[in-house]
């Protein structure tokens, strides 16, 4: 087992490493920006490194910088969190010919499973359902057309290298085909550098389920059950939960078995997510996989009392899994609101300032994931997120009840923030019924 | 404040060794290149991927001879000329001929320029590349006497010809042979001009003294890689024989663009378009 890892993460992600890391006993290694020195990872790791000014590009994506504290510090092994350089496959080669050991999957799953347009092709060869579509990118607006006839209107073109939503439009006849094409392409060009786009029919009304993989280094491979992540704006998370309110056992396992073959697939290693749409017929759809912890993780540790950053760091230090599928239990209902720095009533525009004031719910089944701490002034410099809430319950009735008192009774007070938000999400009809989809919220909002 | 009480908690921890016995030993060598624009450091496998353009600051590193023949030509499509033109040493100047020796065994190169044949996108076309780290490409008589040749060899198979500058400018160890050059490169592209022509010259960072002063000058398109710094003297010579303080970038390829001395400042990965784009268009 690892003595030391370097944490190239900030926020409550870092502080969620940290915690997993203190109790296996491995020491800890933060980095940060110059305005991240007061942050909670910084004090809670057991050495510090400061790695470049506060834009991300200088600090948190500073490969040689990251990499150089890691040699000085010793660390024998590099926790990338979520965001930031989680899916850079550079990072990954460069950690392992620096001998450090990168906690996620290799190079190779991160270059296949990036690239979305063969990601695709991957999860057709290997039988895994996919959104029809095009089967690798488009290279022309005279095969554009064809296949959208044979699809069926409406469209979507999407960016090969995407991600965020960008390189992305919405087709919804032959006449505005030739635009968007041109479009999505010179997009894509612009942001990811490479103007490959591919074309897939655009489901209405869809849910969007993923699936918690666990892979180790020795064939090793199970699922750890589904998340809902339907409760979105503008292809941005809001709420999660496990288990699905509308799966069926039958589904799910098929599902499961679907996400366990994508990441055999690809020879995956370490933990990554297999992302599905689900239509209103009970059809699912290979969308992604992702090949990081994500930030809704905690709903699935929630119902299978697995820690999946020990787990991480067990499988990056090549030991064995040490459960098959029939040892994964699930027990209860966990639902995970993620508390953002933004003024609802501003169209979400991010907030900051000083946490003057800090209450955190408690009792039981409550857990709150967060770096902040009352004094703390948050940097303007990166993502909004400043907390997940996260409730566990024997049922999802209870769960959501839950989820309202501890909503209810959470302060933060220095600046605006989704909470009171999210109470109505979670109280809405459509989240309580269980009724909802990847539009849902939108819907809400143009109300 | 509870930040306070987080630091004093911390303090009173003892420091954490160093686990590893040699962590630095594992890095391998020239795994990173330093900048010289930004002073940043590039991944290897990046600054290759980036035709040794810094990714943070768009800075164009040097490329050798060789590597710019890889990257301009269809592949196996260069053929090079060999003159076997013999070293000329008229000063007799002290440890030149040794000094020369030693920068072909390190840069396996017979002088600081590689001539000869290549097509871009299947245009054929002559070529004459030159090579900084060979003396900082200085024009002696071998330089001048390999490109005059070259440029002949367009002229007669009526073939357009393109050269990549960079120089330091005249050799001084060659005296007045190799300011000569200047007026005999320069004559034989007046005779390949003469016949109608395409004569492209690409600036590449550094191009100074004689070759700015005649060949590179000359082209009937003068292509600039971004960035690139063109000029005859250097700036604080310049400045200190007129007397006056001179414009911060008066030198870079952009104030000549801006000046009307160069007609197109491209980015490396764009380079071998504009070339196909201007020999297409003269080759059509």
């Amino acid at each position: 087992m690892f003595k030391k890892i370097l944490i190239a993460n900030r926020g409550e992600i870092a502080v969620r490493i940290i915690r997993a890391c203190q109790e296996m006993g491995i020491a800890t290694v933060a980095v940060v920006s110059e305005v991240d020195r007061d942050s909670l990872h910084a004090y809670l790791a057991d050495e510090v490194v400061c790695i470049g000014g506060n834009a991300s590009a200088d600090s948190y994506l500073n490969v040689q910088n990251i990499v150089s504290a890691a040699v000085n510090k010793g660390a024998e092994a590099i926790h990338p969190g979520f965001g930031f350089l989680s899916e850079n496959a550079d990072f990954a080669e460069i950690c392992q010919r620096c001998g450090i050991k990168f906690i996620g999957p290799d190079k190779e799953s991160i270059i296949l499973l990036g690239d979305k347009a063969i990601a695709k092709q991957t999860m057709m060869d290997n039988k895994v359902p996919t959104i029809p579509g095009t089967d690798g990118e488009i290279t022309d607006i005279a095969e554009a057309k064809a296949i959208a006839k044979e699809i069926g209107f409406p469209i979507l073109l999407k960016a090969s290298a995407g991600g965020g939503g960008r390189g992305i439009r919405l087709v919804n006849s032959e006449e505005e085909l030739e635009e968007a094409f041109h479009a999505a392409s010179t997009e894509a060009l612009s942001y990811f550098g490479n103007g490959g786009v591919y074309m897939e029919k655009f489901l209405t009304e869809t849910r969007h389920i993923e699936f918690q993989i666990l892979a180790d280094e020795h064939g090793n491979v199970v699922h750890l059950g589904e998340r809902d992540c339907s409760m979105q704006r503008r292809r941005q998370k809001m709420v999660e939960e496990t288990p699905c309110a509308v799966l069926s056992e039958e589904l799910r396992t098929q599902m499961g078995q679907a996400a366990v073959n994508a990441a055999k697939a690809v020879g995956y290693k370490n933990t990554g997510t297999v992302e599905f749409l689900l239509d209103q017929n009970n059809n699912f759809y290979f969308m992604e996989m992702n090949t990081r912890i994500q930030v809704e993780h905690p709903v699935t540790e929630m119902v299978t009392r697995l820690d999946l950053i020990k787990k991480q760091i067990e499988i990056a230090a090549g030991m064995p899994l040490g459960l098959t599928q029939k040892d994964v239990t699930f027990e209860g209902h966990s639902i995970e609101c993620r508390i953002n720095a933004e003024s609802v009533k501003n169209n979400f525009m991010p907030t900051g300032g000083t946490i003057e004031a800090l209450h955190v719910p408690g009792g039981l089944g409550i857990r709150f994931d967060s770096h902040m701490y009352q004094g703390y002034k948050l940097p303007m410099y990166y993502d909004s997120m400043i907390g997940k809430l996260i409730v566990w319950a024997p049922t999802r009735k209870e769960a959501i009840m839950r989820m309202k008192r501890a909503l209810d009774e959470i302060k933060i007070e220095g600046f605006d923030t989704n909470i009171s938000f999210q109470s109505d999400l979670i109280g809405s009809e459509a989240f309580v019924t269980g009724n909802y989809n990847t539009a849902t919220i939108e819907g809400m909002l143009t109300k | 404040m509870l930040k306070d009480m987080f630091q004093n908690k911390k303090n009173e921890k003892p420091p954490v060794k160093s686990t590893v016995a040699s962590p630095s030993a594992n890095i391998p060598d020239k795994m990173w290149v330093a900048c010289p624009g930004c002073g940043r450091m590039i991944y290897d496998k990046l600054y290759t991927q980036n035709l040794k353009v810094c990714p943070m600051c768009g800075y164009h590193i040097p490329m050798s001879a060789n590597e710019r023949i890889d990257m301009v030509f269809d592949k196996n499509s260069f053929e090079r000329f060999e003159y076997q033109i013999p070293t000329s040493d008229p000063l007799q100047f002290p440890q030149y001929k040794e000094k020369l020796q030693s920068y072909k065994t390190k840069s396996k190169l017979d002088d600081a320029v590689i001539c000869g044949v290549g097509s871009i996108c299947g245009i054929k076309t002559a070529v004459c590349v030159m090579d900084n780290s060979f003396m900082m490409a200085s024009m002696g008589y071998i330089v001048g006497e390999s490109i005059t040749r070259t440029v002949e060899y367009a002229t007669e198979n009526k073939l357009p010809i393109i050269i990549f500058a960079t120089s330091g400018g005249a050799r001084m160890q060659e005296g007045i042979v190799s300011l000569m050059q200047m007026a005999k490169v320069s004559g034989a592209i007046k005779k390949h001009s003469d016949k109608g022509l395409l004569y492209i010259t690409v600036i590449t960072h550094p191009t100074t003294g004689g070759v700015t002063a005649s060949f590179a000058s000359l082209g009937d398109v003068i292509i600039a890689e971004a960035g690139a710094l063109l000029g005859f003297a250097g700036q604080r010579v310049i400045e200190q024989t007129i007397n006056q303080k001179l414009p911060k970038n008066f030198q870079s390829a952009e104030f000549a663009l801006q000046h009307g001395f160069v007609d197109i400042i491209t980015q490396r990965k764009k380079l071998n378009d504009v070339l196909w784009k201007v020999l297409s268009i003269h080759c059509s």
